[in-house]
């Protein structure tokens, strides 16, 4: 109620704020916004009654649109020359047949040009591009490898970050701290939790958390070739559904992206280490992928491998890591400029007997197309505006 | 055959040199009169065009105006001196903007409507057509 509230209010001032400007020709305010429209397809049922494969239910074994499918708009407000405000509604197809929601709402203050403090509802960049995962035709996946991406289910935070540019020659460094707290999140329980929880295995059962003290910063140096990143962040995290009180949290990550000569590589590594009764729902992992393609003009191929794996998870806990590695085959094309269509096959193969990022082993599946892996299908038309 | 086939080439290539005559013209970097700066590299324009930096090189505020998407001065201005293929720069741009990093330079119209509007801006730096430039803007770069 309060973020429908917190939308319906942004809107109003965001409308408010256009006919005052409107004299001078909409000065200081612009809009903008991105969409994506996806359909997907899982191979196999992998539960009795239900044709959930992903570990959150969104890709089925039916051919689906909710996995992918968003649309966000943003309203950015210049109100002096010092001082900007930016706010970005988001509806997510998957999250009650698209709620709108306000995932970014700040206030920018120029301190020099160097030099920038936010603060408000922030996505503070956990890994390569976790702060703008949203916006599909930023990146050449359908989705970014959800082995690294789903290591933190925390995207959104209300805090402040500093944003610190520094230039050498044509090399650009930024060094962005950051602070925050979460109040309100959902993540979705991981089907270990479920009888612990009462709820039936198989079910996508959303839990409440919160998190304090969340702290890290992020690191990156770029030029027109390529972006290399390191990444560090600790917080505490409160889950009372699972009995989790200022358990430690922390991220370890660090990413390179490059496009050179129509050569386009992206790769990454991540860790996450949690402490004391949240290990058991969040246990310690590792995690990483490469992605290598190569544009031709319009088009541009790509394959991914990924992984996610045990990090030294501690013999006293009873949490399952969870194992899995995926093989991507995708292809990116151009329709004109602001739009891409996307098309994926993906091959999930879970490791070591766990689920991977699925709902349930394939190995333990009960009903038909007994096997190890999976493959997941996805065709995706990303626009900005 | 062979001939004829060279003569629709030939009338090709002349309606496709004439069609894109104007983009011949120079084009000219313009800033306030009150400017202190008295050159800028195409580099330094680019910089400043993609947020990069958002000084002058003399550490003076830049806001950087375009034109709208279809004139000449801008197709120019683009492929002379910013050097990034359109699709490129949607990418470039939707990174910086729906994260709050950065914002593309506003669009002001055309030649006429872009110089006065950098005419009555101190912070401004812009482009026209080189026969549009006169006392009210300062040249810092010209593009042949």
């Amino acid at each position: 109620m309060n973020k429908k509230l917190a939308a319906i209010l942004c809107t109003s001032l965001a409308w408010q704020a256009f006919p005052a400007r409107a004299a001078t020709g909409l000065e200081g305010v612009s809009l903008s916004g991105f969409l994506t429209a996806g359909a997907t397809y899982a191979d196999k049922q992998l539960l009795t009654n239900s044709n959930a494969v992903s570990q959150d239910g969104s890709i089925e074994n039916t051919p689906g649109f909710t996995a992918d499918s968003r649309l966000g708009v943003q309203i950015s407000a210049k109100v002096n020359s010092d001082v900007s405000l930016t706010a970005q509604l988001l509806a997510k197809a998957r999250e009650d047949n698209s709620n709108t929601k306000v995932d970014w709402a700040f206030v920018t203050y120029r301190v020099n040009d160097p030099v920038s403090i936010r603060a408000g509802k922030l996505k503070f960049p956990s890994f390569l591009i976790s702060d703008y995962y949203e916006v599909g035709y930023a990146y050449p996946w359908i989705r970014p490898p959800q082995e690294v991406y789903s290591l933190n289910p925390i995207a959104v935070q209300n805090g402040v970050d500093v944003l610190a540019k520094f230039r050498f020659s044509d090399l650009t460094l930024l060094l962005q701290p950051y602070y925050g707290t979460s109040r309100g999140a959902t993540t979705i329980a991981p089907q270990e939790t479920l009888s612990a929880l009462g709820q039936p295995a198989g079910s996508v059962y959303s839990v409440g958390f919160t998190t304090d003290e969340y702290r890290g910063i992020n690191v990156s140096l770029s030029s027109d070739i390529f972006t290399a990143r390191l990444g560090y962040l600790t917080t505490r995290v409160n889950a009372s559904s699972l009995g989790v009180f200022h358990d430690t949290a922390k991220f370890a990550s660090a990413g390179i992206t490059m496009d050179w000569h129509n050569v386009v590589f992206y790769s990454e590594v991540a860790k996450r280490e949690i402490d004391g009764s949240a290990n058991f729902a969040f246990p310690n992992q590792k995690a990483s992928y490469a992605t290598l393609g190569y544009r031709f003009g319009k088009w541009l191929p790509l394959y991914t491998t990924a992984r996610i794996s045990d990090n030294d998870n501690p013999k006293t806990l009873l949490g399952t890591p969870l194992k899995q590695s995926s093989k991507t085959l995708g292809l990116r094309y151009e329709v004109g400029s602001g739009a891409a269509l996307k098309f994926e096959a993906q091959k999930i193969t879970p490791e070591k007997g766990t689920r991977g990022l699925l709902i349930a082993n394939p190995n333990g599946a009960t009903v038909r197309d007994k096997g190890d892996d999976v493959m997941f299908y996805g065709i995706t038309i990303d626009v900005v505006f | 055959m062979k001939t004829l086939k060279q003569f629709w080439a030939a009338l090709f290539m002349i309606f496709l040199w004439a069609g894109s005559a104007p983009a011949y013209a120079a084009l000219a970097v313009i800033v306030h009169p009150s400017n202190s700066m008295s050159g800028i590299s195409a580099d330094q324009a680019a910089d400043i065009y993609l947020a990069k930096v958002g000084v002058f090189p003399n550490g003076k505020r830049a806001i950087p105006v375009d034109q709208a998407s279809n004139n000449a001065a801008r197709k120019k201005f683009y492929s002379a001196v910013i050097k990034k293929e359109e699709s490129a720069l949607r990418v470039y741009w939707s990174k910086l903007l729906f994260t709050g990093k950065g914002q593309p330079p506003r669009e002001i119209g055309d030649d006429a409507d872009l110089k006065s509007w950098v005419a009555s801006n101190p912070d401004a730096i812009g482009y026209v057509d080189g026969k549009f430039v006169d006392s009210t803007v300062k040249v810092l770069l010209i593009i042949p």
